[in-house]
């Protein structure tokens, strides 16, 4: 790069050499565009609705005087679904929800989980093994189950529900953590820094966790794909009793009566909601070829 | 002493240049080489400089991105490089995928050579062999998928022979008449006798009178009838016959067979107790026995050509001492070649006929292993010889600067940055290979009549 | 001294296995001068690794003491103390000098006048750190200079193992093999320890580079005047580099002494046969005398852990009825075919065993035929037929202790005290 200092500091050869990579893989540029159009329609509609001329951003409004569900038409390009709700701006703003959400559940879920997994790791003895019999306990349970347990008993809201998600969901990250950090725990820089006189917490937050993090990072984010279905399902089976929220998962609820003549009531948000994880999924496996070392190297 | 023997590789003119996101390394940029029969050729050099690329080139075992730029290898008369130059030479741009095409057709072809002509022993013996497999098993498998024939003529013959039979065998072999143990061999219709009884004869762990008693127990041993057909066809065609029920019969002897060769072979290495070896699994052996075992699987199948990649490195300084003397016995007991490759010089030292240098892709100095240590002619050589340290202290001299990096290969000579006696053409042109009498032969302006300023 | 260990025994314990554990150093005194070059040699399993970090307390040893910074008059006194078993005295001056006992501003201290250099190039140096963080690192750590400070010293060490000053801006992946162990050396001696211990420094290095980074370790040396140890497993490098030399094997020291000794007239076997192990240009490698391999840590020969593979080994070295049972087994069954199928060997204790089918006067042919190639049967002290079998018993084994051999070289064989 013959351009000036700041260019080639950032754009350095292996940066550029991550973005060869990523773009090499058809279908994770294809997964990049669309998780970018999700992002930015929950940022339109979060913070400026009116753009696309949204009145009420945060909840679908209903037209009791046409409840009957319409197929798509110029009107209507999604259709409506019972009782009279535009598809095509309900879903506008039940991305934005339902984004807003997985996020708020695996970004806390993986910070509690990565943390409890460094530690854990880290320290080993007793300090794993009543950790680790800890997260077992999290896994032996089937965690649909129990986030439905957990929500039902803190009162079913929405509030509830991402609170019990993330209960269920750091064990996991806690799991992969662990093995993470269990090959980056016996590299020499480890003992390196100890012979420099580094505390346990530097050599924990300083040497691992950058080290360990990258293919965290790429769960996590397949993971807003798997927990956007987990809400949209919770949604769905009636976990929260109230109406008129912009949910793709409380979206098909709607449509369920009509699902044989008006079909696609139920299949519009559904596919919203496949779009997504598939999207993020493909994304997911993009970054993961940009951190292996290998895939790097060959053509 | 390579006089009036005749090459089994020869390499001319080889460029390989590996295609990567980083940049096209060019790997190797002219290598001119041959390897004798029955001699051992060491390459040496430091690392980046070309020669696991040059051993993996011969063997054919080249990654999808390593493009053959120009030159051949022939391996006995076979251009081993030719489809991928001829795909390169032809292609607008390089692509990998095509090119894997090219290997992969390769492949076919070289799987009658690989195994049978040429074998390859690599650095890491706990990597080469299977953790989930005896070793005996390993080694026999060398000889199932390449030599069934012969496992099926010995356990034949052992059928066959009788107790008088064996007898007289035992007399050609007190005599050290080998040849005449193979005719009487022949003449009684027990091809595969002379096999085992030579595996014993030779050890050195064994005392005389047990070999004796070895050797006089190789007969009147029946077959199963059911199998002995299979069996015969076999040692006529090398292949299992196609009978469903016999063919897994037949295999099952074929394997006794080959553990109780592998564990004959092992015991020619030097191994303690083979019998009981063969049964074990990697794991359970220490790393030179595993190296031993590795080296078992490349030579039971008599091989032309042996290339060895710092098979030594990874081994305690006595261990390595006890397999370079193996190697060396190896050598006088067989007619194979060599291709001895290791960073080491004082291991090469010890094991080479000739010798060859390289530097970032290519051979600098080349000839008897006396005449390039005693009086090493090209700058990098002596230069590299005052680097290694010796029990004797001397003063050690590094060699300044790095080196090169091979996406953008100096001009000229590719030492010229780093060396003392570098001169004008040395930065303009390639330097020849000059030959300096004796088969000594070196690139370096310094003998081809540069000027200096 | 700078530093002295004492008696020190690292053993690790045996996943699952109670009361198993690897004896990696057993029982081993070392020390190293100011200003000292002392080199570590040994094989896999030898135990030097280990022994290198723990004088730096990289790993706490099992038992044993490290005393840092004590005169040698004190050490003196500390030996003798030893000798007497006299532990208050011992108690007195541990608690002055050792290094074990240190918590806290004195460990961060002790941090401070230490420092190591690692093997692997690749793996030593955090990938996610800049080379300006990395070489720093240690100086913050131990509280030796704050940020600013420490930032303009790497520049300076930078200088010193010849690397230019933009490299502190870079990642360790954008630096050669050799230019990366220059950063290990530099964030080495950051903090201008008086004691550096090098594993291996040059072991991953090209020959031509490994000649530069030991020429600029001897220079540093010369410069700093700190005191190295530095553990290889090739004997000439440790020749071109140590002033002193300690062999190691499975865990013991076997000899030490002055370089030039130890290399010309090694005194223990075991140095015997590392060093005519050693190839060299120009010289053709005599028969290999060395067979077998490394020991197990766990359960180590008894006696003198060489022993099993010692071509001089005599009968107090430490064999057991099990070693001379399978030692008598194999020679019967490679040399005397018909003994090995009458023959039943069995061990009834540590020092005896029972031999049934084989007359006394038959087995000391055998014995005396087979002992000089089967340095087992050596320590068959005697043979009597007792009650329709042979009783061999064997002679008591000990460990050997540290001979001198000449002024400041000593070797631990039995060979030795037997002489002079």
């Amino acid at each position: 790069m013959a351009k000036g200092g700041l260019t080639s500091r950032i754009l350095t050869p292996e940066r550029k050499l991550s973005l060869q990579v990523f773009f090499s893989n058809k279908l994770a540029v294809v997964g990049l565009v669309i998780v970018l159009a999700y992002v930015a329609d929950a940022l339109i509609v979060q913070f400026a609705p009116w753009l696309i001329g949204l009145k009420h951003p945060f909840e679908v409004i209903p037209d009791y005087s046409n409840p009957v569900p319409q197929p798509p038409s110029w009107k209507h390009p999604f259709g409506t679904t019972y009782p009279g709700i535009d598809l095509l701006r309900a879903v506008i703003k039940a991305i934005r929800l339902d984004l807003g959400l997985s996020v708020v559940v695996v970004v806390p879920g993986a910070l509690l989980g990565i943390v409890i997994g460094i530690v854990a790791t880290y320290f080993g003895g007793w300090i794993d093994d009543v950790l680790m019999r800890l997260t077992d306990i999290f896994f032996s349970v089937p965690y649909l189950v129990l986030a439905i347990a957990i929500g039902y008993a803190l009162g079913r809201t929405i509030t509830s529900m991402v609170i019990a998600l993330i209960i269920v969901w750091w064990p996991l990250y806690a799991r992969y953590t662990r093995s993470v950090t269990l090959q980056v725990k016996e590299l020499t820089f480890i003992e390196a820094a100890r012979a420099a006189g580094a505390s346990n917490y530097k050599i924990m937050f300083r040497h691992i966790l950058p080290n360990a993090l990258p293919p965290v990072l790429v769960q996590m984010s397949m993971d807003l794909g798997t927990i956007m279905i987990v809400i949209s399902g919770l949604a769905f089976i009636g976990f929260l009793p109230v109406a008129n929220i912009p949910e793709l998962g409380y979206l098909t609820t709607l449509g369920l009566n009509y699902i044989n003549t008006a079909p696609w009531t139920v299949l519009v948000p559904g596919v919203f909601i496949v779009i997504f994880a598939v999207s993020v999924y493909l994304l997911g496996m993009g970054l993961m070829d940009v951190i292996n070392p290998r895939r790097r190297s060959s053509l | 002493m390579s006089g009036g023997r005749e090459p089994i590789v020869t390499v001319r003119n080889l460029r390989l240049w590996y295609y990567t996101r980083r940049g096209v390394y060019k790997a190797l940029n002219g290598v001119d080489l041959e390897v004798m029969r029955g001699e051992v050729l060491g390459v040496a050099g430091e690392s980046g400089c070309g020669k696991s690329t040059l051993g993996l080139t011969i063997m054919g075992l080249l990654p999808r991105n390593a493009a053959i730029v120009d030159g051949e290898v022939l391996l006995d008369g076979f251009d081993v490089v030719k489809p991928l130059r001829e795909y390169y030479k032809k292609a607008k741009r390089f692509r990998p995928d095509k090119n894997e095409d090219v290997l992969k057709r390769l492949h076919k072809e070289m799987t009658r050579i690989r195994g049978v002509k040429v074998t390859m022993v690599f650095q890491e013996p706990m990597t080469a062999l299977n953790p989930v497999m005896p070793v005996g098993y390993q080694i026999a498998e060398v000889l199932l998928q390449h030599n069934m024939s012969l496992l099926a003529k010995r356990r034949l013959a052992r059928a066959k022979a009788t107790k008088d039979d064996v007898k007289e065998a035992l007399n050609f072999l007190r005599a050290n008449d080998y040849a005449g143990l193979i005719e009487y061999v022949k003449a009684k219709g027990l091809e595969g006798l002379e096999d085992q009884m030579l595996a014993i004869w030779r050890r050195r762990d064994l005392h005389d009178l047990v070999k004796e008693i070895r050797i006089l127990n190789m007969c009147c041993d029946p077959v199963n009838p059911i199998i002995e057909s299979g069996l015969k066809y076999t040692a006529r065609t090398n292949k299992l016959p196609a009978a469903p029920v016999i063919r897994q019969l037949v295999r099952r002897e074929l394997v006794k067979e080959g553990y109780r060769k592998a564990a004959e072979f092992l015991g020619l290495l030097d191994m303690p107790e083979p019998e009981k070896v063969v049964r074990m699994y990697p794991h359970e052996l220490s790393g030179g026995m595993r190296q031993r075992v590795v080296i078992a699987t490349a030579m039971i199948n008599n091989p032309e050509l042996v290339i060895l990649d710092e098979p030594t490195s990874a081994l305690d300084v006595t261990v390595q001492a006890s397999i370079l003397e193996l190697l060396n016995e190896l050598k006088q007991q067989t007619n194979a070649a060599f291709i001895f490759i290791s960073h080491d010089l004082s291991v090469l030292y010890q094991v080479s006929d000739r010798i060859a240098i390289m530097y970032a892709g290519k051979v600098v100095e080349v000839g008897p292993r006396d005449a390039v240590f005693k009086e090493p002619k090209h700058p990098y050589t002596q230069m590299l010889m005052e680097a290694v340290p010796t029990l004797e202290p001397h003063e050690l001299k590094g060699i300044k600067g790095e080196v090169p990096d091979l996406r953008n290969p100096p001009k000229g000579c590719m030492f010229h940055p780093r060396c003392p006696y570098a001169m004008p053409i040395c930065r303009e042109r390639e330097p020849p290979m000059v030959d300096l009498g004796n088969g000594h032969r070196v690139s370096c302006w310094l003998y081809s009549g540069g000027e200096r300023k | 001294m700078i530093i002295a260990g004492r008696g020190l025994k690292v053993y690790f314990p045996v996943k699952g296995v109670r009361g198993a554990s690897v004896r990696a150093v057993d029982d081993v005194d070392i020390e190293v001068g100011e200003g000292e070059i002392v080199g570590l040699v040994g094989e896999s399993g030898s135990g030097k690794t280990t022994l290198g970090r723990t004088l730096i307390r990289l790993i706490e040893p099992t038992a044993g003491e490290v005393l840092f910074e004590i005169p040698d008059h004190d050490l003196e006194r500390y030996d003798e103390a030893r000798e007497r078993d006299d532990v208050e005295t011992m108690k007195l001056i541990s608690s002055k000098y050792s290094a074990l006992r240190l918590k806290g501003k004195a460990l961060k201290e002790f941090r401070r006048k230490v420092g190591i250099v690692f093997q692997d190039p690749y793996s030593s140096l955090d990938p996610r750190l800049r080379i300006a963080d990395i070489i720093a690192e240690p100086m913050i750590e131990t509280g030796a200079y704050d940020k600013d400070k420490a930032m303009e010293r790497v520049v300076d060490l930078l200088e010193e193992v010849q690397l230019p000053p933009e490299f502190a801006d870079r990642y360790p992946h954008e630096l050669s093999g050799g230019q990366r162990q220059r950063v290990a050396i530099a964030r080495g001696i950051a903090t201008n320890p008086r004691f550096v211990v090098l594993d291996e420094p040059t072991s991953a290095l090209d020959v031509s580079v490994q000649a530069e980074i030991l020429e600029l370790l001897r220079e540093l040396r010369e410069t700093h005047k700190m005191a190295m140890l530095f553990i290889t497993h090739n004997i000439s490098v440790v020749s071109y580099m140590a002033d002193r030399i300690y062999v190691m094997y499975a865990g013991k020291v076997m000899e030490k002494g002055p370089k030039a000794e130890v290399i010309r007239k090694p005194a223990h076997p075991y140095t015997q046969a590392l060093i005519s192990a050693v190839p060299e240009v120009g010289r053709q490698m005599r028969r290999v005398v060395l067979k077998g391999d490394v020991p197990s840590l766990v359960s180590p020969p008894k006696g003198c852990r060489f022993h099993p593979r010692c071509p001089v080994a005599i009968g107090t070295c430490g064999w057991t009825a099990d070693e001379v049972a399978e030692a008598l087994r194999r020679v019967l069954e490679a040399r005397y075919p018909e003994l090995s199928q009458r023959a039943r060997l069995r061990p009834l204790g540590e020092l005896e065993l029972e031999v049934k089918g084989l007359s006394a006067s038959e087995l000391k042919d055998v014995v005396e035929r087979e002992s000089e190639f089967n340095r087992a049967l050596k320590s068959i002290q005697s043979m009597s037929e007792e009650g329709g079998r042979v009783v061999v018993r064997l002679t008591k084994y000990s460990e050997p202790r540290m001979i001198e051999v000449a002024r400041g070289h000593m070797a631990a064989c039995h060979l030795l005290s037997a002489s002079s």
